[in-house]
């Protein structure tokens, strides 16, 4: 994930803490577990008590130094950008290994804009479910259009309110289960950088979706705010 | 005489702030412990009164100018300043930091590639 900008318009806050293993740059950490060295990294699901994103790669095994506790041995430390309104952006992806997201095709043809139903072999959108969600569409009358998913079906089909533009086939879409202001939680992708926008929204209550960038399959973004932050919780 | 020993219950505020790294030890130079960071690679904080004394370009650092300004501690001097500036390893900059020029960038090779596919 990339540090974007303050919510509050204002100048982020580094701290240089010290670290309980080898982070990754551009990844959230958490306070310290018990006993542990520093602040702990985050998992796919799990930002409780997060205190912010890394902002150097320090620790990563062995390149320039591996987390050591041998005497001698510099202090792991890592720079986090530590103010609870921080809006980061995170790249969505398709897997959990990071490939691109799918691109569905328009297979049957929508005259009112109501629906975008896509082929068939393509994984349907309502499992997992991309309801309350958004579709965007790359290509045809509606490209750069997007709109909210108001419901799905099993038949391929995604449904709005505010009808686009007639659409034709072999137009090309992109759907994913978030939308601006939710606050229904993200699952990021093996490495903690990328979030999943093949994957329904989790529940929980890691980040909250500012903003969207709504361009191809892998250029597609999310701007997201920490909802669990150690120094805004209580 | 006895003593009673109360246990201290620490707040996660209290628990980060025992968290920060000390900084510079006793003895070292300022210049020194700077050239120690950059060669590990991590995020440079200076105060205005440090920032001259730092060639960013020299050690693959740049200064990131959507971001003129950060609160943090001198990495030269220890002082907590609002008006520090932040430095980046150039290599990780594009992994932690987007700036509008990227966003801008991003979006018109994105409209070019759309429109070649029609």
């Amino acid at each position: 994930m990339q540090y974007t900008y303050m919510l509050s318009g204002g100048t982020p806050v580094i701290k240089k803490y010290k670290t309980a293993a080898s982070h990754l740059a551009g990844i959230i950490v958490l306070t310290p577990a018990a006993e542990a060295t520093g602040v702990s990294v985050s998992t796919t699901t799990g930002w409780d008590n997060s205190v912010g994103l890394t902002l150097d790669r320090s620790l990563s095994a062995a390149s320039p130094i591996a987390y050591s506790t041998v005497q001698g041995d510099p202090e792991p430390t890592q720079s986090v950008i530590v103010s609870p309104d921080a809006v980061l952006r995170a790249l969505l992806v398709g897997s959990a290994v990071n490939v691109a997201l799918e691109q569905r095709v328009v297979g049957t043809a929508s005259s009112n804009g109501l629906t975008a139903v896509g082929t068939t072999g393509e994984t349907d959108p309502s499992n997992p479910d991309m309801d309350e969600g958004t579709v965007w569409y790359n290509s045809g009358s509606n490209g750069g259009a997007s709109r909210k998913i108001t419901s799905t079906t099993t038949a391929l089909t995604v449904t709005v309110i505010v009808p686009f533009a007639a659409n034709r086939v072999g137009d090309r879409f992109i759907t994913i289960d978030y939308s601006q202001g939710q606050v229904t939680g993200v699952t990021m992708s093996t490495n903690l950088l990328n979030v999943r926008g093949e994957m329904a929204a989790t529940g929980t209550t890691n980040g909250a979706t500012v903003d969207l960038e709504l361009n191809g399959t892998t250029d597609s973004y999310l701007h997201l705010v920490q909802l669990n932050h150690a120094f805004a919780s209580s | 005489m006895h003593t009673i020993l109360v246990k201290k219950e620490y707040t996660k505020k209290e628990v980060l702030k025992a968290n920060e790294a000390p900084g510079k030890k006793k003895g070292l130079t300022s210049g020194s412990w700077v050239h120690d960071l950059c060669s590990l690679q991590k995020v440079i904080t200076l105060c205005p009164l440090c920032q001259h004394k730092f060639n960013p370009g020299r050690l693959h650092y740049i200064r990131d100018k959507d971001m003129p300004i950060c609160i943090a501690t001198c990495d030269g001097c220890k002082t907590f300043d609002t008006h520090c500036a932040a430095y980046f390893y150039e290599p990780t900059f594009k992994t932690v930091r987007s700036t509008a020029a990227d966003r801008r960038a991003e979006r018109t090779a994105y409209r070019k590639r759309e429109a070649l596919l029609g």
